[in-house]
């Protein structure tokens, strides 16, 4: 579309932008690839520091031992639920209070954004919160997980912001339309929002996939994501009773770690480029306005 | 408007039925428990004993990668069995497992019935004088089977010395007969037979061999650590008359305890701790000793184990249970590793001090609240006390995992010839002798998971004499000096380490200047004084009266 | 909304009208508001008496709140160096996190922005993202595993190069340039995402206009992206401000070791020490506080000027 000026500030402006691309992709790459590479090798290549990039005396015995485990799959399970479900309710809290909240005609608008914003900064610890989770009943289900983090103050205020963006116009002419508030969220500002909404869709899975801490305190056993599985191998080291406590016999063994740590990452980035399709899409549509 | 309003209502409703469906999803299979643990008013909830007659007890268990909790281990499932009880296991990862107990017990909701590889130590301490925990010293009546090894083992008075404040006992601890030295100095014996080394029984003869073997193999740094430095450091400054860093027998990192007195001493600035330094430094600085003192705080494991194995290291403080997976990673011709009892140095011979009661069996108060609770402690009492039940705790289902021959234990071929040896393969695949679960040791037995050599190394331990020292006791704090005493804990223990450090490796690593304290020489006294000042200011002398003031009498 | 003296008679009926008015047309928009709000009360705000004890005494199973009043926390920490230290620890670090880690996904987004290769340009973006995607504990883990000084890749590299091995993750001389250099790894992707949002929002004839004008690369960027994003910006500057005294404290605690807690201990992981591992609940509750305040004049602070200089404000 756009003519090209092809002067040299132009090129050499180009040509630095491409090396510091690929230098991103370099740093972003080498670490995952060497946790492949270990994760695949047998142990004598890997002591003898002979691993790099490519995997030495390839062996699956890493991971075979962790699909031996009792829970790994059902824990894995778990991970899938609390994404999935806590996403879901998240997206629709998120999107039905930022949307009322991005109008800033209405009263006590200014108060509630001000009351959100404190919710950044205090929190009542961890007793208080266990108990009032607990008086509502829901400690020990998987509620416990999917309900209280339905709303992140941090990803509100964003989706606010982004609300505040799209035109007014095109509400303005809905209202006309007669359709009412609630339609226009749904039939034209989520839609517009699509860029928005995948952003922090994104946001809210990365932070249900990795949590580990509150699925500890407020979970059951049997509900135990896989992220704490991953945790216990990653950090366990093997202690046994030793009179005073325990003490630390034996850490796992890496190539072990680095299996844990690929197939408990690999769903959640392979998750991206699907939900890359709406960020085009909603990149676009983003675009269009003016 | 009135369409949006339908949508609302539509949309809030359906929000409650995700939600409701997954709570209730979840709660078809899981109810009972959190009732049962909130449940002082409706002990309705809490006896699901009606249709099967068996008591529903919920557990927290310590897991561990390396022995992660299977629901059908044969020792768990028999006992349980044999006790008429149901159980519902927690597996909580074992780094995780202090901050789960200390909610469910300040709290008293959702709690297990029972928990696991406890004492009462720290915050347990006031949680259990504030009434959180059951003082199962009340109910005694109830406990036969543990009572009965405790007379037994003759350990009536260590166990009597678990009490806290209020002469409560708050746990009923695992029991151990005889503490067996299980790990401790492990070395090339095929190295010291060919340069005809004796074995060693100094700290001396210690240095002789590492330098040799130095002389003999310049790239290799003969002594190696298992973890971290601290391992190494726990198992030998015993016998320097002092237990100081992370690890160590008080549980401060900062103080001792001298066995003649009877009382608590600043162990980390003594001069015992000066000479421990001193020679850990002449290793470190002749290259005997591995600068490697890992990343962020450890070893792997598999680093540790390929360093013996291909000869870069020719000893480590380990346990026995270890050596057969380095012989037989090996590919040196006539590898071949022992361990050895105790060194001397100036305080004699000593390894890290053991005591015969360990972490044990904890009711929290919200338990005694069960219609059943009488039932639950018997049943708890028998399950992993009696003799029946401790026996296949240790050695599994006779018949099943052993036989009889005359007096011998003959394990099954199965585990006979398990490669990582008999002990790991019981443990990991029938529960059996799990750290968190067994709760009666008897040496005996344990001996016939092992070879002759290790009873033999044990019978040689055993006739030293005082090698193993008890642990010192635990003072009985009130809160509030319990509340000090962690305040001042911390700072004393992190420093030490640091400075250990620093002593210890200023002459090898690459430790800078600017890095915590610089560089310093235990053989230095400028040094040396700056130290202890550090510790003084850090007010040790204070923290080490605070707990003399407050020893069990 | 400004605000009014007295109102007459009859100002006060036009305004029950107009409020009449305003909810007969706007109750939608706050009958959208009920189930969030409440939501904030339940899971935000009842949590949030339990900051009582900071000026309580709270005693291990005798009760949430604590057993009596005192002040002997807010003493204690004034008088902690501890608490100084970790202070001190928590500006620096995070002020030199700031500096660097800001401004580098806004030169990233706007940078990839002018890459004309429509794959290229995605496959960047996506594999930019990565790093963010793998949890603080497997950050870690690698992080251990790159910097080992045994059989670590980078320490490989530097005695390949004749050099002596680094103790990296010991070293307190380290700690702060490991992490400041992980959280670009980690988020200067994903934090691009939405300074690429809000470039891609920036009308095309802008840049045509400007293209017409003669103007170079770097001079569009200067002129039309620059401006055009700085809303984001300054939201998200603000925010960053706002949490000054949050670092990533996972990653902090992961990383802390006796030997660089010089330099490592900062205010969260104080307080999860002294909250948990020295079951102080109440001294921990009290530093926790102390850090709320500040946070929130922080925010407050950044927020009204940053409202003064571009008109830009997050409430």
């Amino acid at each position: 579309m756009q003519k090209r000026y092809r002067t040299a500030e132009n090129i050499i402006f180009d040509t630095i932008v491409y090396i510091v691309m690929i230098f991103v992709l370099i740093v972003c790459l080498v670490p995952f690839l060497y946790m492949i590479a270990v994760s695949f090798s047998g142990m004598k290549p890997l002591v003898n520091n002979e691993v790099f990039l490519w995997p030495k005396d390839f062996t699956l015995e890493s991971y075979k031992t962790i699909f031996t485990y009792p829970n790994f799959f059902h824990a894995y399970g778990n991970t899938f639920i609390y994404a999935f479900g806590g996403t879901a309710i998240a997206l629709v809290m998120t999107s039905l209070f930022a949307y009322p909240l991005s109008k800033s005609f209405l009263w006590g608008n200014k108060l509630i954004t001000k009351m959100v914003v404190l919710t950044m900064f205090f929190s009542g610890g961890m007793i208080p919160t266990y108990l009032v989770y607990s008086s509502l009943g829901i400690v020990g289900t998987r509620a416990a997980i999917l309900m209280p983090f339905a709303i992140n103050s941090f990803n509100l205020i964003i989706l606010i912001n982004f609300f505040k963006g799209l035109p007014v116009e095109i509400e303005e002419a809905a209202l006309i339309d007669g359709l009412g508030y609630f339609g226009i969220l749904r039939r034209i500002i989520l839609p517009l929002s699509t860029a928005g909404i995948a952003t922090i869709g994104l946001y809210y899975a990365v932070f249900f996939w990795n949590d580990w801490f509150n699925a500890l305190i407020y979970l059951k056993g049997s509900q135990y994501p896989v992220m704490l599985f991953l945790r216990n191998i990653v950090n366990g080291t093997m202690a046994i009773a030793d009179g005073n406590g325990s003490a630390e016999k034996t850490t796992m063994a890496i190539s072990l770690k680095s299996a844990v740590i690929i197939t408990s990452t690999v769903p959640i980035i392979t998750l991206y480029p699907f939900l890359q399709k709406f960020f085009v899409k909603g990149l676009t549509i983003g675009g269009v306005k003016g | 408007m009135k369409k949006s309003l339908k949508s609302i209502l539509a949309l809030t409703l359906a929000l409650v039925m995700i939600v409701g469906l997954v709570a209730c999803s979840n709660d078809s299979s899981s109810t009972p428990a959190p009732a049962a643990g909130s449940g002082t008013s409706e002990p309705s909830d809490d006896a699901p004993l009606a249709s099967d007659g068996l008591i529903h007890v919920s557990m927290y268990y310590a897991d561990n990668p390396t022995l992660p909790w299977k629901d059908d281990w044969l020792a768990a499932q028999k006992t349980a069995e044999i006790c008429g009880l149901e159980l519902e296991v927690e597996a909580i990862p074992s780094a995780e497992l202090g901050t789960k107990v200390s909610l469910a017990l300040n709290t008293q909701q959702n709690c297990p019935d029972v928990i696991l590889y406890q004492t009462t130590k720290g915050e347990n301490a006031s949680l259990a004088l504030n009434g959180a925990i059951v003082p199962i010293s009340d109910y005694a009546d109830w406990t036969p089977n543990f009572n009965a090894y405790v007379e037994k083992f003759g350990m009536q008075e260590e166990v009597d010395a678990l009490a806290l404040a209020d002469g409560k006992r708050y746990y009923m601890p695992a029991l151990t007969d005889t503490p067996f030295f299980d790990g401790g100095l492990i070395m090339r014996e095929d190295y010291l037979k060919n340069k005809g080394f004796d074995d060693p029984k100094t700290f001396d003869d210690l240095y002789n061999i590492l330098k040799a073997y130095k002389e003999d193999y310049p790239d290799s740094y003969p002594l190696t650590h298992l973890v971290a430095p601290y391992v190494t450091n726990r198992m030998t400054m015993t016998s320097w008359g002092v237990s100081f860093g992370k690890s160590s027998s008080s549980g401060t990192g900062a103080l001792s305890w001298d066995y003649e007195k009877g009382e608590y001493f600043t162990g980390a600035i003594s001069d015992q701790a000066r000479e421990f330094l001193k020679y850990m430094r002449k290793l470190a600085d002749e290259g005997l000793m591995d600068p490697d003192i890992g990343s962020g705080g450890t070893i792997d494991g598999d680093v540790w184990s390929n360093k013996m194995a291909t000869g870069a290291a020719m000893a480590t403080y380990a346990y026995y249970d270890q050596i057969g997976g380095v012989e037989a990673a090996s590919e040196i011709e006539g590898f071949k590793l022992q361990m050895y009892p105790s060194l001397e140095g100036p305080a004699g011979a000593h390894h890290q001090p053991k005591s015969r009661t360990g972490a044990g069996i904890m009711f929290p108060t919200a338990t005694s609240k069960r219609d059943d609770f009488e039932q639950i402690v018997r049943a708890i009492d028998e399950m992993f006390y009696s003799e029946e039940c401790a026996k296949i705790w240790c050695l599994g289902v006779e018949g099943e995992t052993y036989t009889m021959d005359g007096d011998t234990i003959v394990y099954s071929d199965e585990i006979q010839n398990a490669p990582d040896g008999i002990y790991k393969y019981m443990q990991v695949k029938y529960g059996c002798g799990a750290d968190p679960v067994q709760q009666v040791w008897i040496l005996d037995q344990e001996l016939s998971k092992y070879d002759e050599n290790y009873a033999e190394i044990n019978a040689k331990v055993a006739e030293m004499g005082d090698v193993i020292q008890a642990i010192p006791p635990t003072p009985l704090f009130d809160d509030m000096t319990a509340e000090e005493a962690a305040t001042l804990q911390t700072p004393l223990a992190d420093q030490i380490w640091i400075w250990m450090d620093a002593f210890v490796y200023s002459g090898v690593n690459g430790a800078s200047e600017a890095d915590g304290v610089g560089l310093r020489d235990p053989n230095n006294d400028a040094d040396w004084e700056a130290y202890v000042q550090t510790m003084k200011d850090l007010q040790i002398d204070e923290f080490c009266q605070m707990y003399n003031d407050n020893l069990p009498k | 909304m400004a605000k009014k003296p007295a109102l007459t008679a009859e100002e006060k009926v036009a305004r029950r009208r107009s409020a009449k008015n305003h909810f007969r047309r706007y109750w939608v928009l706050y009958a959208m508001m009920v189930v969030p709000v409440i939501y904030y009360i339940v899971f935000k705000y009842l949590p949030m008496f339990g900051s009582v004890l900071a000026f309580r005494r709270y005693r291990p199973g005798m009760g949430p709140f604590g057993t009596e009043w005192t002040l002997r926390y807010w003493e204690r920490f004034l008088k902690d160096p501890a608490f100084w230290s970790a202070l001190r620890n928590t500006v620096i670090t995070s002020v030199s996190n700031l500096v660097i880690n800001f401004p580098i996904p806004i030169i990233f987004a706007i940078l990839l922005n002018e890459v004309r290769a429509k794959k290229f340009k995605k496959v960047v973006q996506t594999i930019s993202y990565m790093p963010r995607f793998i949890s603080t504990v497997v950050v870690i883990a690698i992080l251990n595993e790159l910097l080992s000084p045994s059989s670590g890749m980078i320490n490989q590299l530097i005695v390949a190069f004749g050099g002596q091995p680094i103790y990296f993750m010991n070293q307190s001389s380290w700690f702060r340039p490991i992490y400041i250099l992980s959280e670009t790894w980690q988020f200067t992707g994903w934090t691009a995402i939405i300074y690429l949002a809000a470039i891609t929002s920036i009308s095309p004839d802008l840049f045509e206009a400007a293209e017409m004008d003669g103007a170079s690369r770097l001079q569009q960027i200067w002129y039309v992206t620059i401006p055009s994003i700085l809303p984001t910006v300054m939201v998200m500057l603000i925010m960053n401000v706002g949490h000054l005294l949050s670092l990533g404290f996972e990653k902090i605690l992961l990383m802390y070791s006796p030997a660089n807690s010089g330099v490592s201990d900062i205010i969260d992981t104080m307080v999860y020490r002294v909250g948990l591992a020295q079951q102080n609940y109440s001294y921990a509750t009290a530093i926790g506080l102390f850090s709320g305040i500040i946070g929130l004049i922080l925010v407050t602070t950044s927020n009204a000027v940053s409202k003064k200089l571009t008109g830009e404000s997050i409430y």
